[in-house]
């Protein structure tokens, strides 16, 4: 039985949902379009309002303002059971007072399935999660992991519109993380199922999703894959929160067209692209960008060595430059060569690898 | 359909919903109609005087040296007299007046109480001492309730041929005199014998929670022994000490029993408690607004201590602030010092602090009872409980009225614990909360003297079953149960609160999610996770119901087919001389109840219930 044969997926749309808590605004507005089939992930630092807006999804919560739509059908104020988006939650909710089969048949005992169809349907999804054989087990006689895959087994089993994933990793250890993140994904490859997941690791959502929307303080800062949205930040807070990154405070002191010449400290950065309008600015460069040997078309800093730091795989170096300090990361020994602390450094940067972006307002 | 605000800023829920609206109104709706407006009506008549609001009762009770005496005491607190060839220490107790008197002896109570409660809570929570075991076994003892009976022992412990003079004056030779202690002081020593151990359970509980790192660090730097306790340990158990104070507090202000049982001596009747209550049985001064207005009087110290503990609870809460995970308790075991103090103080003052209760078993058993020890062993009491008719009446009546009483209680304390518990931010929340704990601050003897007031005068109400005064069809059992209903609730309502707040709501917002409705998640869910506590409560109501005495003897002692065991005990030990021992049969009938309700509740919980002594 493939999922996607029996019920039909749906597109998520989210349009200037608010929410409010009391005198706090949770959600400023958050407009999402979600496709048919797609793995999106919101991600975001704690009380940015993924969580939140997940719930509004599930229908566990109401919007303040705003619509939301699954397909064409207005659901904004559809009760949560009525809704088809099943959520798995945190902290999985499994039922400890009922088995692994009751839990998963839940759902469909009160669709009021006959017996038999409701047998066959668990143990399709017991299957899927690769845990047959344990329908009598109780939930504390389970691992985090297997209760997790039950938690998802519950949900997949009333054939949701769209599945919602709540930080399902969080409270795995790191080893067991890895593998339900791959489990995960192969479960939504072969169903072909909408997936909503939420998780504050940037380097989880990265890895799992289609599209990441970056979240901050209840406003939605980027939207894109992956890669767009760690290549090509959109904005201060999208840049710093993708993965250790160079964040430099800057001025631009000339313009030309799209290009710009910015100075920081003694240091000056010509023929970088930029086409905001304030003058105050920040430098982000990744330090695996960074070189420490010369390079065609790129800009060059020289400072002194702060400390040298060695991961195994790779080894940062972090240089002062003024006040102002910056991470280099490479995977060559050889690169690092004879450096020490207290000496002079050069850093290479490739002009293409530098992006500027207007300063946030604090 | 859309969020509508005002069902939302009530209920909690954006959109209506029937069962999240019921568990808030049932249970609002029977509280203010069986508690809160009984209670206005009858405090309403204290603030009228010839037909105008006027505050004429409360001057003439703060205006009578009867009432309120607080510059002329008169009586003694102890005095040497002559009793037959020898001389005794009497113990009586100075008479400020009915008002200060009341306060006084709560006042004493508790001080007494915090310091048996707190020492043998102490010990048992930190030392491991040969014998600890069987101190385990024989603290529980004290917790077992039987109205009346109890006081007669500590009575008669207490006279001059009594148990503490054969110990202390014949066989150990440490008083000069022997003693007597009758009026205020008796009524002051039976309260803290009935009701130390509410402080020593909220104590225990309270030592067994501190994170055994924090006093381990105070050692670390240097602290250890008393300065230790005083620094460290004292100040973290202290809200939970305060706690099982004030609680104290309120139940010897409403405490009828020692008053009645020490009336001989006419200082124990200057009491409120036993005041409102007298003015209810001589008949003709029901209705006295006066009356009324003592009830308002101690109504309002009774809450004055609720709402301070509860204020200074809330704002310490540092007790739990630990990180959670299990912790081993500190446990050491005595230095030969602490050894000493705990075989030759604690524990001697624990088996005279026990004694009433065994007291009462010798009673039931015994032919009479006039020196130091009861004489002639006699089955006949016992027998009587099931021979003889009017005794079976008043256990069928109990049982009947307990019985129908948790039913609603359990309705009750589910809805409002599911209510108030589940949907924090409705307006109505805390309202319902603190609707559902008050009856703890409400004495009983008001209840009782408000259900007169308004059973009689309010319709639909009046010249029903309900009014007392419709003597032809009064049935004092209704009557009965709503009292039971309300004053029990706030302990079953704990027991299923704290269950509910163990069940994290995403397991019923799971089963919402996957589609089932709030009525559907409620009982899938809900229900049978928190079973266990839904029978601790009821265990738990079960037993204070069946030994509830102010309402049982002042509504429930109308007519003598519908009494309940409390009142048939009452009447028992202040009839002929020889009755008490068929009270103590009934009373060692209510500690089987007990024993077998905390056993099963044990049992089947497989957790620790204990209950906390009240009447």
């Amino acid at each position: 039985m493939v999922l996607h044969e029996v019920i039909e997926m749906v597109e998520v749309k989210l349009q200037d949902i608010v929410k409010r808590f009391g005198e706090t605004v949770a959600l400023k507005g958050i407009s999402l379009d979600i496709k048919h089939g797609e793995l999106f992930t919101m991600l975001g630092p704690s009380g940015c309002g993924k969580s939140t807006t997940l719930r509004i999804i599930a229908g566990l919560e109401y919007p303040d303002g705003g619509k939301l739509y699954f397909g064409d059908q207005d659901v904004t104020y559809l009760p949560s059971h009525q809704k088809g988006a099943v959520l798995v939650f945190q902290n999985y909710a499994l039922w400890p007072h009922m088995s692994v089969f009751d839990n998963v048949a839940y759902g469909l005992r009160l669709k009021k399935m006959s017996k038999d169809e409701i047998r066959k349907k668990v143990e399709w999804a017991l299957e899927l999660i690769k845990l047959k054989g344990f329908e009598d087990r109780y939930p504390t006689q389970l691992s985090g992991g297997q209760q997790q895959r039950v938690a998802i087994a519950r949900a997949l089993v009333v054939e949701p519109k769209v599945l919602l994933l709540d930080e399902p990793l969080s409270n795995l250890d790191a080893k067991l993380r890895l593998e339900m993140r791959s489990e995960i994904r192969r479960i939504q490859r072969e169903l072909g199922i909408t997936v909503i997941y939420v998780t504050h690791d940037q380097e989880e959502a990265m890895a799992i999703s289609d599209r990441i929307a970056v979240m901050n303080v209840g406003t939605v800062e980027q939207v894109g894959t992956p890669k767009e949205i760690y290549e090509s930040p959109r904005t201060e807070f999208v840049a710093s929160f993708m993965g250790k990154t160079n964040v430099i405070p800057a001025k631009v002191v000339e313009r030309d067209g799209d290009h710009v010449t910015v100075e920081f400290e003694s240091f000056r950065l010509d023929g970088l692209h930029y086409t905001g309008k304030s003058d105050n600015v920040v430098v982000v460069v990744r330090p695996e960008r960074i070189r420490l040997k010369p390079t065609e078309n790129a800009v060059s800093l020289t400072g002194t060595v702060d400390l040298i730091e060695y991961y195994g795989f790779f080894v940062e170096v972090i240089g002062l430059f003024g006040e102002v300090r910056m991470i280099a990361r490479t995977i060559s020994d050889r690169e690092v060569g004879s450096l020490k602390p207290m000496q002079p450094v050069t850093f290479y940067i490739n002009r293409g690898d530098i992006i500027v972006l207007p300063k946030e307002q604090l | 359909m859309a969020v509508n605000k005002w069902v939302e800023r009530f209920f909690g829920t954006p959109l209506p919903d029937g069962v999240v609206m019921t568990s808030f109104l049932f249970p609002l709706l029977y509280l203010l109609v069986f508690l809160v407006i009984p209670v206005l009506v009858m405090l309403l008549t204290a603030f009228v005087y010839n037909g105008h609001v006027s505050l004429y009762w409360f001057k003439s009770i703060f205006g009578s040296p009867y009432y309120f005496n607080p510059l002329h005491p008169s009586g003694f607190l102890v005095q040497l007299i002559p009793y037959g060839n020898q001389q005794i220490y009497l113990f009586s107790g100075w008479d400020f007046g009915v008002v200060i008197n009341s306060i006084l002896v709560s006042i004493s109570v508790m001080i007494l109480t915090t310091i048996l409660g707190v020492s043998f809570a102490f010990v048992m929570a930190r030392y491991d001492f040969p014998g600890k075991n069987i101190v385990r076994i024989l603290l529980f003892v004290p917790l077992l309730v039987t109205p009346f009976v109890n006081v007669v022992v500590v009575q008669k412990m207490f006279l001059p041929n009594g148990l503490i003079n054969w110990i202390f004056y014949q066989h150990l030779h440490l008083l000069p005199h022997p003693i007597w202690i009758e009026g205020l002081v008796g009524v002051i020593v039976a309260q803290s014998m009935t009701y130390y151990p509410i402080v020593y359970l909220n104590a225990y509980a309270s030592f067994i929670n501190i994170d055994p790192s924090l006093e381990e660090q105070a050692e670390n730097l240097g602290s250890r022994g008393f300065h230790l306790f005083r620094t460290v340990t004292f100040p973290l158990a202290l809200p939970g000490i305060a706690a099982g104070a004030a609680l104290v507090g309120i139940f010897s202000l409403e405490d009828l029993a020692a008053p009645i049982v020490f009336q001989g001596s006419a200082i124990a009747k200057k009491l409120m408690s036993f005041q409102i209550y007298s003015s209810f049985v001589s008949g003709f001064a029901i209705g006295n607004p006066q009356m009324a207005a003592l009830a308002l009087v101690m109504l309002t110290i009774a809450l004055i201590i609720f709402l301070t503990i509860r204020w200074y609870v809330g704002m310490k809460q540092y007790a739990m602030l630990s990180k959670g995970g299990r912790w081993k308790p500190r446990v050491a075991k005595p230095r030969p010092l602490q050894a000493a103090i705990i075989y030759l103080l604690v524990i001697p003052t624990l088996l005279i602090t026990i004694f009433p209760q065994i007291g009462v078993i010798l009673l039931a058993f015994s032919k009479r009872w006039y020196g130091t020890w009861p004489e002639g062993f006699t089955l006949s009491h016992m027998g009587s409980l099931l021979t003889q008719p009017d005794i079976l009446r008043v256990i069928e009546n109990s049982l009947l009225y307990s019985t129908v009483a948790i039913f609603i209680i359990l309705l009750l304390s589910l809805t409002a614990s599911y209510a108030a518990g589940r949907f924090k931010k409705a307006r109505l929340a805390p309202i319902l909360d603190s609707l559902a704990t008050i009856p703890i601050a409400v004495p009983g003897i008001v209840i009782a003297m408000s259900y007169f007031f308004f059973f009689s005068t309010v319709p639909p109400f009046k010249g029903t079953a309900l009014d007392p005064t419709n003597l032809l069809a009064f049935f004092p059992g209704a009557a009965l149960i709503l009292a039971y209903s309300i004053r029990r609730l706030p302990f079953a309502a704990r027991s299923i609160s704290a269950g509910i707040q163990q069940v994290h709501v995403s397991l019923e917002e799971a089963a919402i999610n996957l589609g089932a409705g709030r009525w559907k998640a409620l009982t899938s869910i809900l229900i049978p996770m928190i079973l266990l506590n839904l029978l601790g409560g009821a265990m738990l109501s079960f037993v204070y119901c069946m030994s509830e005495t102010s309402v049982g003897i002042t509504l429930g002692s109308i007519n003598s087919t519908w009494y309940p065991i409390t009142a048939k005990m009452k009447e028992l030990i202040t009839s002929a001389v020889g009755s008490a021992n068929l009270a103590a049969a009934l009373g060692v009938f209510l500690m089987l109840v007990q024993i077998l309700a905390i056993v099963l509740a044990n049992v089947i919980t497989k957790q620790r219930y204990s209950f906390i002594g009240l009447t």
